[in-house]
């Protein structure tokens, strides 16, 4: 598979301190890779790293480059807005907007203008939702406030609104650690379906779905990098201790 | 059983029943204060009236012009209070009894007092009203929220939102947050050396008024706006910035538009607190008497507030019901103001 996202010798500072040391990775398209390990490892720090979510905390510092398709997106040319209508990103919490479903959906599209008539953003709408699973849910109440959805309905309302605009890669952080086993499951098989279109990334503490919904595996640690490689290949026979005693729950 | 159970909840009863009785103390002082005042004011609202035909001229305000095709003229202030109170003032004893005799012919009574609303100042208590009083108010707090809202929602935003966190932004905000508690009376001061003696704006006027409670409002609607502006979630705006939003959208898309009830309820009670404000406007000279309503923002021009402190000064009694009426209206004013907050923030809230 070709690498959509090469991340090379990636460093990051809050301040003085250090979140990530040396980080080299690269993300094949079309394929989704989970980073996992414990709380505090940076595997959120390097997901906001791939978008360019960091750059609004103050105090960062980066060394390094992340390549998308050979080019850094660090570099000074890179507009971050046209970044992240590449790299699209899907939170932990569900976080719609206050606004009708509909309006949470054509958000994107609004903002860069992506559309012509209406009939075309109408389309973009209900190809999203479909597209999250979404649309037998909502398609009678579209003008209702997304607030008022379930919160598994409004994770993927959240994934609906994040490929409303096309992107090329989508990253999830933790994207189901506030949705209970059902909605879950849904948003999971969701993942595996998106796969067909875009390149995903998924922060999760959640060892099994890592092995369900990924191809590439990526284990951190204190900041480091341990290991990475074929999901199968990374919790069956794990090369370093590390990642083997936490796969095997002996810390995290 | 935990020995320290029973006193624990011991505690927390002693606890609610202590808080319970401060609040009925608050509640007695703010009943009596309202009370008294709408005891004291209510007269106002009402004028005692003399039939014209009678013709004793010596009951009759001699400054008011009165034409005789009028059946009911207004009676000066001695014997208006006489009428409603039976507070005998300078009358005579024979006067006294002349109006007990009008009361019999029913020649004399007592009916509703327009002229209070109508009417500007005057030195005559039972020819003096609000209404030049209540536009001066409205013109000084128009003023005040041209000036006030968009200097501070302004620099709220830039605070907040723009500004690097520094040592140069630390040392403005913690002055703006002290600024918030400066005594009121040292704006009047700053407004008396910059608008009047450097800016050379005429005196009394809404302008200067309405420029120097803008300059009291201004940081209290700085802190407001900043701690509303504060309080919208991040993963609201991490969700604008995540599609592809410029600073700029996340702000007016989403950040102003979830803020906007707390931002327009820390305006609306500045604002509040601008139109109950008396000390720097004294400070401006606001205090001339001002017989007529203002037309123009540059006129001279007396506000509510104002109008209460020279009458509360006046020596004549009939001021005394005067005041108390004005201090319902002012504090009918500043309910509907109140009202006005709540409903907004009652109304965005979602």
């Amino acid at each position: 598979m070709a690498p959509k996202i090469n991340i090379k010798q990636l460093n990051l500072f809050y301040g003085d301190k250090q979140a990530l040391f040396n980080v080299s990775l690269t993300l094949p398209a079309f394929q989704t890779t989970a980073l996992i390990g414990p709380s505090g490892c940076g595997k959120s720090s390097f997901l906001r790293c791939l978008n360019r979510m960091n750059d609004i905390i103050p105090n960062i510092h980066l060394e390094g480059q992340v390549l998308l398709e050979g080019q850094d997106i660090y570099a000074p040319s890179v507009d971050v807005v046209a970044l992240r209508t590449r790299v699209g990103m899907v939170f932990q919490k569900p976080n719609p907007f206050p606004r009708s479903i509909y309006e949470n959906v054509a958000y994107g599209p609004r903002i860069h203008s992506l559309f012509k008539t209406k009939a075309q953003l109408d389309n973009i709408v209900e190809n999203s939702l479909i597209r999250a699973g979404l649309w037998g849910e909502v398609k009678d109440r579209l003008s209702q406030p997304a607030t008022r959805l379930s919160g598994g309905q409004q994770q993927r309302l959240c994934i609906a609104r994040a490929i409303a605009v096309n992107p090329e890669v989508i990253l999830m952080d933790e994207p189901c650690s506030a949705l209970d086993p059902i909605a879950t499951a849904k948003v999971e098989e969701l993942i595996d379906e998106l796969r067909e279109k875009f390149t995903i990334v998924i922060v999760t503490h959640n060892l099994q779905q890592a092995a369900r919904v990924s191809q590439q595996t990526a284990f951190f640690h204190s900041g480091y990098l341990v290991e990475a490689g074929e999901t199968g290949a990374l919790f069956t026979m794990p090369e370093d201790e590390r990642t083997q005693g936490y796969i095997t729950g002996r810390y995290g | 059983m935990i020995p320290s159970l029973k006193m624990r909840h011991l505690k927390e009863r002693w606890f609610k029943r202590a808080g319970l009785i401060s609040l009925c103390f608050a509640l007695l002082f703010l009943g009596c204060v309202l009370a008294d005042i709408i005891y004291k004011g209510y007269p106002a609202f009402f004028r005692t009236e003399i039939a014209s035909n009678v013709g004793y001229s010596l009951f009759l305000n001699p400054h008011a012009s009165y034409h005789t095709e009028k059946p009911w003229v207004v009676a000066s202030d001695d014997v208006d209070l006489y009428f409603k109170s039976g507070h005998k003032g300078k009358l005579t004893p024979k006067q006294i009894q002349m109006i007990k005799e009008l009361e019999r012919q029913n020649q004399i009574r007592l009916s509703f007092n327009t002229n209070f609303f109508l009417a500007s100042d005057s030195r005559e208590p039972e020819l003096a009203g609000i209404w030049g009083g209540i536009i001066g108010s409205f013109l000084t707090l128009l003023i005040t929220f041209i000036t006030a809202f968009p200097l501070g929602v302004g620099t709220a935003l830039y605070l907040e939102e723009f500004a690097p966190r520094n040592r140069l932004t630390h040392w403005v905000e913690a002055n703006i947050n002290n600024l918030a508690a400066v005594p009121s009376i040292l704006f009047g001061l700053l407004g008396l050396v910059f608008f009047i003696h450097f800016m050379g704006l005429p005196r009394p006027s809404a302008l200067v008024g309405g420029l120097t409670l803008g300059l009291m409002s201004l940081p209290v609607i700085v802190v407001t706006t900043r701690v509303a502006l504060s309080s919208v979630q991040q993963t609201l705006k991490e969700a604008a910035l995540g599609l592809g939003a410029t600073h700029l959208q996340v702000l007016f898309h989403h950040v102003i538009p979830a803020a906007l009830p707390g931002i327009m309820t820390g305006v609306i009670l500045s604002l509040a607190r601008a139109l109950g404000e008396t000390a720097p406007l004294l400070m401006i000279g606001m205090v001339a008497f001002i017989a007529t309503p203002p037309s123009g923002i540059l006129d001279p021009t007396t506000v509510l507030p104002v109008q209460i402190f020279n009458w509360s000064r006046s020596p004549e009694l009939g001021f005394v019901e005067n005041t108390s009426g004005a201090i319902l209206i002012l504090l009918v004013m500043l309910m509907l103001l109140n009202c006005i907050a709540v409903f907004i923030r009652k109304r965005f809230e979602t």
